[in-house]
């Protein structure tokens, strides 16, 4: 059952994301190695927010265009880009203007040429049917009040035969109907 | 019922490829997270649910080479 409207969700959701500050790694250094953080903008890592490496799992090459679903403030973008090389192009979609903001001054200090961020809803992917050969997301989906929807915008965007590789959480046994209308809960 | 998800808008190879349980100590490393919440969620929930409070899972999954795109 759903304990918010999607309007509502999007609201906490953007104020959460919006306000949030971070000066530690403790997020980032509990799923990425120290080689893959050290290489990468240090507000992009402390800015981590994810629940996993989903570009771990993405078998990603050379050439390849990727699609970022919420990137934040774009560390799974980055390490994207930099295993797709400059022949590969990345797309990292956030709906919250200031993450957007800070992915794109990540990006531009890292250097990454083959990327491009971009402010958008996951259920409305500003991209063509066919256009990428993998999308990659981490923690994002489950804020989404229309899973199925946003899969079936990645299904879209995805070329035949291309790839998905989301990390998420879900629940296995239902919480307490007061943590569920929680605000805090439905940010994170 | 995520993996359902998966599947019901034609993904196939589906695979949870790790599944981690995920606890109040790990929220607590969210900045997102309020001490004031974490404590409420210490209360309301039994502490059996502390430890593995959600699953983080990794999912992937392929679209088939013959697939068409559904109707938006």
């Amino acid at each position: 059952m759903a304990h918010f409207r999607d309007d509502e969700a999007r609201s906490i959701i953007l104020g959460a994301y919006g306000r949030v500050r971070s000066d530690g790694v403790a997020v980032a250094a509990a799923f990425y190695g120290t080689e893959e953080l050290e290489a990468l903008p240090r507000d992009a890592v402390e800015m981590a927010l994810g629940v996993g490496h989903p570009v771990r799992h993405a078998g990603l090459r050379s050439g390849e265009a990727v699609l970022d679903l919420g990137c934040g403030a774009g560390i799974d973008t980055l390490l994207a880009a930099r295993a797709v090389g400059p022949t590969g192009r990345v797309v990292g979609l956030d709906m919250t203007p200031e993450m957007v903001e800070r992915a794109r001054r990540n990006v531009e200090a890292a250097g990454a040429g083959n990327v491009e961020i971009r402010q958008a809803l996951i259920e409305e992917i500003p991209l063509p049917d066919a256009s990428v050969d993998v999308v990659v997301s981490n923690g994002v989906l489950n804020l989404s009040t229309r899973k199925s929807r946003v899969l079936a915008e990645s299904f879209r965007v995805l070329r035949p035969g291309g790839r998905i590789s989301i990390t998420d959480l879900v629940l296995e046994e239902a919480l307490p109907e007061d943590v569920l209308k929680s605000p805090a809960a439905l940010a994170g | 019922m995520l993996l359902k998800k998966f599947f019901n808008v034609g993904f196939a190879d589906i695979t949870v490829a790790e599944r981690t349980p995920f606890g109040l100590d790990d929220l607590g490393r969210y900045p997102l997270f309020a001490p004031d919440f974490l404590e409420f969620l210490r209360r309301a929930l039994p502490p059996a649910r502390h430890r593995e409070l959600v699953l983080s899972i990794a999912v992937t999954a392929r679209k088939p080479v013959a697939a068409a795109n559904p109707a938006s």
